[in-house]
């Protein structure tokens, strides 16, 4: 019979204090999956709130607390994640800023310096140019 | 300032080389030969070759701190670092049948689903899906 670790007897004594309430965590759940799955529209936490039975700062407070970001700050990673896949692809800058749910491409641009450094015209650039170079060598 | 590497203890290169790249799936990216046997040896994941490098640094050789840390963690289970995963199941499964030792199987905490495994470098290493 193996002993259980010092880790192990951690995981279950952080399991019993914090995620002891499975309601909540269900709900962030859910409310991360519908964003996976609707990251390309507006965030609607009314409907979401309203599907859920709860209030929409309740909903914005249990988000924080579970994930460490603001439903906002976690969508944006995940546009700018999605949209760098798609700059990879090829996809012009206007048609990511589009298939994200971004209204502007000056608004894209802007964002999408401060989060990873360069513009997306620049990143594509350099994606290009190192699928390249992989090629020459 | 930019994260550009991060470290893991190994205590033989040549056999972290193996199991990181052939068992876990990561690319070697840097091999520098240093003093000795000893290596400037990086790698990174696949999807994503300009991220961020894990150095597989041969300091418990070396050492002595570095090894009764990594001795202390590993006696206690604790992971020295953690990577993530689309599905812990479905990585624990492979990992699983290449004969890759868990210590903590796929279990739910919360928002996430985590699993424990053996790097057989000295090492334990969790992985991590959001749920």
């Amino acid at each position: 019979m193996n002993k259980m670790t010092f880790y192990q007897k951690e995981i279950n004594r952080i399991k019993g204090i914090c995620h002891s309430n499975d309601g909540q965590i269900q709900t962030v759940i859910g409310m991360r999956n519908y964003m996976e799955d609707n990251f390309d529209k507006e965030l609607n936490l009314d409907l979401f709130s309203h599907i859920r039975f709860t209030s929409k700062f309740h909903l914005l407070r249990l988000f924080k607390k579970y994930y460490g970001q603001t439903p906002r700050q976690y969508l944006i990673d995940k546009r700018i994640t999605k949209s760098k896949s798609y700059l990879r692809m090829g996809m012009s800058v206007s048609e990511t800023c589009y298939s994200i749910g971004f209204e502007s491409p000056s608004s894209f641009s802007t964002l999408f310096k401060k989060k990873t450094g360069k513009t997306p015209t620049d990143f594509q650039k350099e994606q290009f140019s190192q699928s390249q170079s992989k090629v020459d060598s | 300032m930019k994260i550009k590497v991060l470290s893991i203890p190994v205590q033989d290169q040549e056999k972290a080389l193996k199991f990181y790249t052939k068992t876990l799936g990561f690319i070697k990216k840097v091999d520098v030969p240093l003093s000795e046997e000893n290596r400037w040896l990086t790698v990174v994941n696949k999807e994503e070759q300009d991220g961020t490098e894990i150095l597989l640094e041969p300091s418990p050789k070396h050492f002595e701190p570095a090894k009764t840390y990594q001795k202390a963690l590993f006696d206690a289970g604790i992971p020295y670092t953690q990577f993530n995963v689309e599905n812990v199941q479905q990585e624990y499964d492979r990992l699983n049948n290449l004969g890759v030792e868990f210590s903590v199987n796929p279990k739910e905490m919360g928002t996430v689903k985590i699993a424990v495994f053996n790097d057989t470098c000295g090492n334990k290493i969790q992985i991590v899906e959001m749920l």
